[in-house]
């Protein structure tokens, strides 16, 4: 009979089958190993950028220090910046990309050589924004390979495309993460002017300059950037002046105040440093992208060796995405100022000068030889604190919020804790004395909450950079002799959580990724066992009502004969 | 046993009802998506209209200039007395010369060019002059066709005589002004920046003058992309201002028929409405995502939100409560009266067959299994 056939096979099937499956079980699946050849590597320096940039050398009269690091600033920006784009040949004005208006210096009021009006014009750019004509963004920013947060920024104002070129969706070099550093002297007469080219009104608050409560009218001139109190939204399409003439030195931040919650957390934050008032005082206007200073100050180059601006902010995925939701502006007014709960936010990236680790190695490494002074202007614009930790030295904080702390009781140490918005000057001391420094190496500078070394929680990323000593870069500004090779670091994979990164500490690749076991794995071996014994019985329940009368004869069959037998051997 | 006929019976009426639904729910779509494109036309032939309104509207314009130029003076006289003079005679007379003749003052504001540059840098702006020599002399291409002055205007992929291999001869001389900003975007919902109009339409081989006029207080663009390369440098005709002005600028478009891209590159500009095309003869392709005129490739999804109303007002005197209930019931309930209406009695005459049909069906299965 077919029936009994099928029966049987199947027995014969799960029979064999199960044995074989606990065999196969005995042996642990393989290791996977990723081969390098398969990632989307990038080169570890930006190959945009042209090595003759890190050079010292002096453009339109300007004395542009050298630079160590992997992706040095364009020396004609630091030239534009230092005597403002009215104040330079055409020429080196289109080798920056910025407008001919963006910093203009006239006027030497005190007569001591250098400018003292000067007027910088800031545009609100949208990074990693959306577009209705493709799935993607535009114009593109990594903080990290392949990690693209939405994001606003105050932007220098800048002429011709927002991208490299009509074919490229990655944003013009200008236009980036963090908002730019921006540095005038006491006593200048200042104008920030903000043009808002973004869709949602914006403003600006100098937080800790020395700046007027308001002006007059407060649609053509700006005050203290609050809309509550002291002026206008800025819309669309208006521009506004902050004017003021700051009386006091020191590391400042200016800052959106309109939605702060949101805006500020957006990127709308910059540091603003006010440098005392010398003579010849040309300033570096403008440290787009923060970092190493190629133009310091006179007080700054009589007192130190170098100066570096490092601003610390940390980013809410959540918040960040919804720009990259929406095309429509009121929808994303309404998720930014009705749906969105900063109470219950959570930070996800940590950048450090706008950037996570591996890309903090590019640019925002601080370079050092053995008995330098060194100058670090750092800001937290997070809204946590930050525990900010230097490897191998032990810095000395010498002002808080921009204002000198008194030298007898200034403090040296190792983390320095910063509120959301605070500001501290250190003075980083590499005298090899085992306190102020431990001698010369590539010690790690990062947040010391622990998810600040971390990308989306992923480790390593976040705000990491180090204090790498001369002897200790590679001719191309990267830091040598590192552990291991950081390469790995600058692929988007690694960032998408698809590199075990530790399939390499040994030869046999002990803690790579496993595969999958050959045959099947415990639980869907108990699942299809179970399976095969619930059809089994299905059969033969079916096969039992199915065929009745056969089970009915067949039974009545073998109970006539047991009885017969049982008769026989009572007859017996 | 029960027939099947009776069963079928009680099966149809739920069926006339999911039928009927379903009809509506079409016949619905149908004329709202025809309402959407009539829609869109009114748009389009408003926008043409503005067009031709616009030599009448000057007035009005210039009305509108007059503040921008008050706000910048304000802040002209605030900080910049010591440069005034000195900029006028020191760089940019020609320059100032011709926008005045060329556009009766709506070249808005001589704006920030007052207070460019420090005395005693003249030296500095050699380069500059030299560019604008070339631009009101011979007009002869700056670097590649590149020109960016101090004044804060920004040329470039101009092309005044070099004939496109395709044509033969200039088949028209044009001049078309273009004004852009905020207030060209408030007819379109939900979209920020926006030209004046959102398609040009030329002759192929026209020789076109744009006038691009700035009437926002930030930067803004007109770009053109997609033109032969070989006349225009990355295929690019592009000008630029740093705030409220007129830029000019000529190029000579080919004799095929193209639709051109026309867009505002700043960030967010053209994503949100600074974005139109020109049209060569009959044209190519639609460029999608322009206000108005074209359907965008990604569309928002928007959720109806329970937000407090104040109710209707009628030129001011309330409705009475009747009729106001009456056409909020339409208003709300009914999307599209005519051709709904049209597919409504379809409906009727069809739902019959459509019953019996389906009756039919599910008879013969079942005969067949009984
Ligand atoms: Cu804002
Ligand atoms: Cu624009």
């Amino acid at each position: 009979m077919p029936t009994r056939c099928y029966l049987m096979a199947i027995l014969a099937a799960c029979s064999i089958a199960l044995p074989l499956n606990a065999q196969a079980s005995l042996k642990l699946p393989e290791t996977v190993k990723v081969n390098p050849a398969a990632l989307n590597s990038e080169p570890i320096c930006d190959p945009k950028i042209s090595p003759s940039w890190r050079k010292a050398q002096v453009i339109e009269g300007v004395k542009i220090r050298e630079s160590k690091v992997c992706d040095p600033d364009n020396p004609a920006l630091i030239a534009a910046a230092v005597k403002g784009t009215n104040n330079i040949s055409m020429a080196t004005l289109m080798e920056t990309d910025l407008s001919p208006d963006t910093i203009i210096k006239t006027d030497d009021i005190d007569g001591d050589g250098d400018p003292d009006r000067i007027t910088i014009k800031l545009e609100v750019i949208e990074l990693n924004g959306r577009t209705p004509d493709f799935e993607g963004l535009i114009p593109t920013f990594d903080i990290a390979p392949g990690i693209q947060p939405g994001a606003w920024v105050f932007a220098p104002k800048t002429s011709g495309m927002s991208t490299e070129n009509f074919e490229s969706i990655r944003a013009n070099s200008l236009l980036r993460l963090p908002s730019p550093v921006i540095r005038v002297e006491v006593g200048d007469i200042v104008q920030i002017v903000l043009e808002n080219t973004h869709y949602l009104p914006h403003t600006i608050h100098l937080h800790g300059v020395d700046h007027p409560f308001t002006h007059a009218d407060g649609h053509v001139a700006g005050g203290d950037g609050v809309p509550q109190t002291s002026e206008m939204f800025l819309m669309p399409g208006e521009s506004r002046v902050y004017e003021f003439q700051p009386r006091q030195t020191g590391t400042m931040l200016y800052h959106c105040h309109v939605q702060t919650h949101t805006h500020l957390a957006m990127g709308l934050v910059g540091m603003i440093i006010i440098e005392e008032n010398r003579p010849n005082n040309w300033l570096q206007t403008l440290n787009v992208g923060g970092g190493h200073v190629r133009y310091p100050s006179v007080a700054i180059q009589e007192e130190f060796d170098e100066e570096f601006d490092l601003h610390f902010h940390a980013m809410d995925k959540e918040l960040h995405e919804i720009i990259q939701k929406y095309n429509d502006p009121r929808l994303i007014a309404r998720d930014m100022n009705r749906l969105y709960d900063i109470t219950d936010s959570t930070e996800d990236y940590f950048i450090l000068n706008g950037m996570s680790f591996p890309y903090t190695l590019r640019e925002s490494i601080i370079f050092a030889e053995p008995d330098q002074k060194i100058k670090l202007r750092v800001a937290n614009s997070a809204s946590e604190m930050l525990a900010l930790h230097t490897h191998g030295h032990k810095a000395t904080i010498t002002h808080y919020d921009g204002v000198e702390h008194n030298p007898a009781a200034q403090i040296t140490r190792d983390v320095y804790a910063l509120a959301p918005a605070q500001r501290l000057d250190l003075t980083l001391n590499t005298t090899n004395d085992g306190l102020h420094s431990y001698g010369e190496g590539i010690w790690l500078f990062h947040d010391h909450r622990e998810k600040g070394i971390t990308t989306d929680g992923m480790n390593p990323g976040g705000n990491v950079s180090a204090i790498v000593y001369k002897k200790y870069l590679n001719e191309i500004g990267l830091p040598k002799g590192m552990g291991v090779d950081v390469s790995k670091y600058f692929t988007q994979e690694f960032h998408a959580r698809k590199l075990p990164i530790w399939q390499d500490l040994d030869e046999s690749g002990s803690l790579g990724a496993p595969g999958v076991r050959s045959g099947i794995d415990p639980e869907t071996q108990e699942t299809v066992t179970n399976l095969l014994i619930g059809f089994v019985f299905g059969l033969l329940i079916y096969l039992i009502i199915a065929k009745k009368q056969q089970v009915r004869g067949a039974m009545t069959g073998a109970l006539t004969k047991l009885r017969g037998s049982k008769g026989s051997k009572a007859n017996d | 046993m029960r027939s099947p006929s009776l069963e079928a019976q009680k099966g149809v009426k739920p069926m006339i009802k999911q039928l009927f639904t379903i009809l509506i729910c079409m016949t619905a779509f149908g004329s709202h998506a025809f309402a959407q494109d009539s829609a869109d036309h009114s748009q389009h032939e408003t926008m043409q209209h503005d067009a031709h309104e616009h030599d009448d509207d000057a007035h009005e314009h210039d009305d509108h200039d007059h503040d921008t130029d008050h706000d910048d003076h304000t802040d002209h006289s605030a900080h910049d007395h010591s440069e005034h003079d000195m900029d006028h005679s020191a760089h940019d007379h020609s320059k100032h010369e011709m926008d005045h003749s060329d556009h009766d003052h709506s070249g808005m504001t001589h704006g920030d060019g007052h207070m460019m540059d420090a005395p005693g840098d003249h030296s500095m702006l050699h380069g500059e002059d030299d560019a604008h020599a070339h631009h009101h002399g011979d007009h002869h291409h700056h670097h590649d066709g590149h020109l960016m002055d101090h004044e804060g205007t920004h040329i470039m992929g101009q092309n005044f005589d070099k004939l496109p291999s395709s044509c033969t001869s200039i088949s028209e001389e044009i001049e078309i002004t273009v004004r852009g900003g905020t207030k060209y975007a408030k007819k379109f919902p939900g979209v920020t920046f926006a030209f004046d109009q959102q398609e040009w339409r030329v002759k192929p081989c026209s020789r076109i003058t744009w006038h691009f006029i700035n009437e926002d207080n930030i930067r803004h663009q007109f770009m053109m992309h997609g033109l032969p390369r070989y006349l225009y440098n990355l295929g690019m005709f592009h000008l630029e201002n740093t705030g409220p002005r007129k830029v000019s600028g000529t190029m000579i478009v080919p004799a095929a028929d193209e639709t051109y891209l026309v867009h505002c590159d700043i960030s967010q500009h053209m994503e949100n409405g600074m974005k139109a095309q020109l049209v060569v003869g009959n044209g190519g392709e639609d460029i999608p995502s322009i206000p108005g005129l074209t359907p965008y490739v990604i569309n928002d999804k928007y959720e109806a939100e329970d937000l407090p109303q104040v109710p209707d007002t009628d030129n001011g005197k309330e409705k009475d409560s009747l009729t106001k209930q009456v056409t909020d019931f339409f208003n709300d309930n009914v999307p599209i009266a005519g051709i709904s209406f049209v597919g409504l009695l379809f409906g009727l005459v069809c739902a019959p067959l459509f019953v019996r049909m389906i009756a039919l069906r599910k008879r013969k299965p079942e005969e067949d299994t009984v």
